[in-house]
Order: C-alpha cells, then structure tokens, then sequence
C-alpha cells in the first residue's frame, strides 16, 4: 500500500515542475497524439528520445518510473500473448505449438508494448511534477471556454481536486482499519474463503462508514464557509504562462508536426 | 520483563524520497502487571512504538520481546495471531472499527478469529458489555445507532472480549468529556489492579498520569528521554519544563506558592495533602 508510486506527486525542484500546469496538459495530448501517429520505429526512437529527455529533465528516478508501470505490467503482458498469436499478417516466422506465429504479429506487438509504456511515462511525468491542486486548475482553466456550452467546469474541477484530496487520506484510513482489525485477529492472507469474506466485510464497512462521515464533514464546512457552486470566485493562485512555457509547447508541436509529415511519407 | 526493547528502530517508507526515521535506538523495559503511561508530542514516535507490541509494524533495526516472543529486524514473523490475541491493542478512536450488524456480534468477532466458539464468545460480549458499564439492552442494537462515547466502550469491550494480558491503549479517553474519561480511566485501573493486566497508556492528559499511572516513559523526536515512577517523574520539574509539558494541577499550584515564599515538600503530589501541608505552614507561621 504504502509503495503506490503511479499518480504520486514527487516533490523536487525541476524545470518541469515549474511549468505551467496547462503548458503540461496540453504537451501531454500533443505527445500522446506524436506515440498514436504510426511513424516506424525512426518515428518511435524520435518520440522516445523526447520522453527520455522530459524524465531527465523531471530529474525523476528510472527506479520510480519502473514502479510506476509495475501496475500495468499484467495488461502490458496479456495484450502481448494475446496479439502474438491472434494477429495474422507478413510473413510466417516460426510456430508454438500449434499456433504460427507471424511477424507482422512480432512487430505489432511491440509497437504496442513501446506504445503503452511511452504513454504510462508520459502520464506519470505530469502527475509526478504537478501538484493535484495545480492540475485542477490548470484543468478548471482549459475547461473554461466550454461553460459557454454550459459544461459546468469549476464544478468538474472541484470534484476532480476533491477526489484527488481524498485518495491518500483514503488509503491512511484504510491502513489504520485494517491494523485495528488485525489487532482483532483479522488474517487477510490466511484462512478459509468464510473467514476471507468476513475479513473484507470488518474493513469495507468501517471505511464506507468514514467515508460517508468525511464527505459530510467537507459539505458541511464547505457551506459554512458561503461555498456557493456556479459562483464566480477569485484565486490566490494566479496561472501564468512564461515564455518556457510557450517555448515546451512549441518543441511538443514541433514534435508532433515532425511525426505525422514521418507518417506521411511512409 | 514482559516487554522489552533493544536498540529498536523504524522507518517508514525506506528508500523512498518519504523515508522517515520515526524511532531510533530504542532501549525499553516495561515492568509487568504495571499501568504505565507513554508520553510525547504529536509526531515524538509513541503510536509507531505501541504498533511493536503486537507486531503490526515490524523493527527495521534492533529488536522486540512481547510475553517470550522475540521479534528481530529482518525476521518475516509467521503465526502472529498468539500474539495478537496476549496483546490487546486499542488504537486511537477505535469507534471507527465497529462494522457487525449487532453489539454483540461486535464484540465477538475478535474472540471468533481467535478460535472461540460462537457460544462462548457471545457470552463473554455479554460479560464485556457489562464490564465496560453499558446496559445488556444494547446488545441486540447495531453500533452505528450508539452514542460516540458507547462505540468506544463497545469497541474496547471487543479488545477485552480477546482477554488479553498485556493492553495497550492509544489516548482512550481522547475526545471524551471529563466524566466520559474518567469512567473510561478508572475500567483500566480496575483490569489493572484486579485482573492484574499489564497496562500501557498512551495520553496527553498529565492529570490522568499523576492519578492512574504507576510509571512513565516519555517518548521525543524518536528517542526515549525518562523512563520513571510517576511520582519521581512529576517532582522533576525542570525537565518538565525542558519538555513543555504542562504539569498536573497540584504541582503548578505548589510550585506557584513556593515561588511566594512557602517552603513544601516536593512529595506532595495529592490536593488534599497539600492542602493539609498550606493549612499547617500557616497555622506554623502565625
């Protein structure tokens, strides 16, 4: 529990941190628009060697970022086995058993797993060096021109940051009742599937119960303080876009130009 | 010696840019059949401390004896639920464990998983009910329908219910109204005193110490800094004030009327005796 490491903010003093969150959100669409454009493997090693550079620059660990795919390693993993043997193109390379396995099948692949993990680095970069609260509002500002439409973007925001809020307190409390219940003998490892399923119950409950409390709590203590939804509210923290910033989002579509004019000359 | 220390420490999150050194060579010995107070500021350490007791947190360094078990740093401990069911642990708003249909069911679930029959169990939630002072009525009711301060005492009776020898408490009485806390402080004096239950404290409450404790351990920064009986420990009132701690009522009084010229004994540790001890000087000096 304690070694959750995907969607963490890792606190360091980096250019990246210091970036605007929206230059963030929005460089990360254009990288994740630059993995989906299938340029070839030159295509990739460009994409790759930009993500490369980002996480250095982020000063994150690879030791963290390994901990961060860790999760995503069993998806990772099935969709290798299952587009090794189902997919049926180039040339027939050699067979398991009785299945063939092809090696348009071998490329594909890969071209997936490299896919997936770019993705997964890309994502963690930005959670990691943004802290929650920022990537709300830089959410709530990209939202904004929407409430035109009638998308209610503050709200969305908030619900987005309290959430966020939520998960480590969450996972604490989590801790803290399933240590007051292995005081009661609570063995979640061992044990019969009855006493398995008790188990479960003696800690959902407990933790729906101060969930429920929590969220009274803050609705409460949001209300006595005139929180009003569709308000329109001022900021202590202003976002303010600088010229790094509009120089990163200039390399992404640099970057992103640079792939699709790949793609299309191949 | 059923608890002992040795060289014991514990950090949380090792090899991570969190990691944190919450104790630090930690020598101990906690004297059985004892009530003993553990003391600290917020963050000093104590609850990652008491969680040894029962092996919810394992030693990073140096190790921990509980009743004739050793648990060393780097031992994978298997078969702990012995030693969970001889140490009772009460955490901190232990309300917020409660989670069966019925009090009673409540209260027998920690003796179930330690191989009691139903039957016997949902006869010692009865005893249990009765001991922590609330009506057999309740018994059929859900927790959730209880008062805040009858969670609590169904939620102790549940530790109880185990009969542990060793219980140790994480600040029982916090949030509680004065009467609430005394009730709860005097259950403990009486498991301690009666059923001869080594108890451990965890509190904030000096009163509480100086009334019900037979000794102290204070614990900061990670670091034991006093291990005493509570009366040497309260009539050193320069490391109370080296600790900020606020002293009991008797003693602030006593050291404001020497600070006016009265001469007491430093051994006066109750209001009546000292009271009898102004009563006296005056009498002396007129």
């Amino acid at each position: 529990m304690n070694n959750i490491a995907l969607g963490r903010y890792i606190p360091l003093n980096s250019p990246i941190h210091h970036l605007d969150p929206r230059t963030k959100i929005i460089g990360l669409i254009l990288m994740m628009i630059a993995i989906f454009i299938p340029a070839g493997w030159f295509g990739y090693l460009l994409v790759g060697t930009a993500v490369f550079i980002l996480t250095l620059l982020a000063k994150l660990k690879l030791s963290f970022l390994w901990r961060s795919m860790k999760p995503m390693l069993f998806m990772l993993v099935f969709l290798l086995v299952i587009n090794l043997f189902i997919v049926r193109e180039g040339d027939l390379w050699f067979s398991i058993g009785p299945f063939p396995i092809y090696s348009g099948a071998v490329f594909q692949t890969l071209y997936i797993v490299v896919r997936l993990m770019l993705m997964i680095v890309l994502t963690t970069v930005l959670t990691a060096t943004t802290k929650p609260l920022e990537l709300t509002l830089g959410i709530e500002d990209l939202l904004g021109p929407l409430k035109v439409i009638h998308v209610p973007a503050h709200e969305i925001a908030m619900m987005i940051s309290i959430a966020l809020r939520f998960i480590p307190t969450l996972i604490e409390e989590t801790q803290r009742i399933m240590k007051a219940q292995a005081s009661r003998g609570v063995d979640l490892e061992e044990g019969s599937f009855k006493e398995k399923v008790m188990a479960i119950l003696s800690l959902i409950v407990p933790l729906f119960v101060s969930a429920f409390q929590h969220a009274d709590d803050l609705a409460n203590a949001m209300e006595a303080r005139g929180y009003v939804p569709d308000q329109l509210r001022t900021r202590y923290k202003q976002l303010v876009m600088r010229g790094v910033d509009f120089l990163t989002l200039a390399v992404a579509v640099v970057l992103m130009v640079a792939l699709i004019m790949m793609a299309w000359v191949l | 010696m059923p608890i002992t220390f040795e060289k014991l420490s514990h950090e949380y999150h090792p090899d991570t840019p969190f990691a944190y050194l919450a104790l630090d060579g930690i020598d101990l010995s906690i004297a059985e059949g004892k009530m003993t107070a553990i003391i600290g500021s917020t963050g000093s350490g104590k609850s990652t401390l008491v969680q040894h007791l029962n092996a919810l947190l394992l030693p990073s360094g140096g190790s921990v004896t509980v009743l004739d078990r050793t648990i060393t740093a780097g031992d994978k401990p298997k078969q702990l639920k012995e030693l969970r069911k001889r140490v009772g642990l009460v955490f901190q708003f232990p309300e917020y464990q409660l989670f069966e249909e019925t009090v009673a069911q409540d209260i027998a679930f920690g003796p179930k998983n330690f191989g009691m029959s139903e039957e016997e169990a949902l006869a010692k939630a009865r005893e249990m009910l009765a001991f922590v002072g609330l009506e057999e009525s309740h018994l059929e009711r859900s927790p959730f329908e209880l008062s805040g301060g009858q969670k609590r005492r169904v939620a102790i009776a549940g530790i109880l219910a185990m009969d542990p020898d060793v219980l140790v408490l994480d600040e029982p009485a916090a949030g509680l109204d004065p009467q609430g806390a005394k009730e709860m402080m005097s259950l403990f004096v009486k498991l301690n005193r009666e059923y001869h239950k080594t108890v451990l404290i965890v509190t904030h409450d000096m009163e509480h110490v100086l009334r019900y404790c037979d000794d102290v351990v204070v614990v900061d920064h990670g670091h034991i800094v006093q291990t005493a009986d509570t009366a040497t420990f309260f009539r050193d009132t320069e490391l109370l004030h080296q600790l900020r701690i606020n002293p009991p009522a008797v003693i602030r009084l006593r050291e404001a009327l020497c600070a006016n010229g009265f001469v007491l004994s430093d051994q006066l540790l109750e209001m009546e005796e000292l009271a009898a001890a102004v009563a006296q000087a005056v009498k002396h000096h007129e």
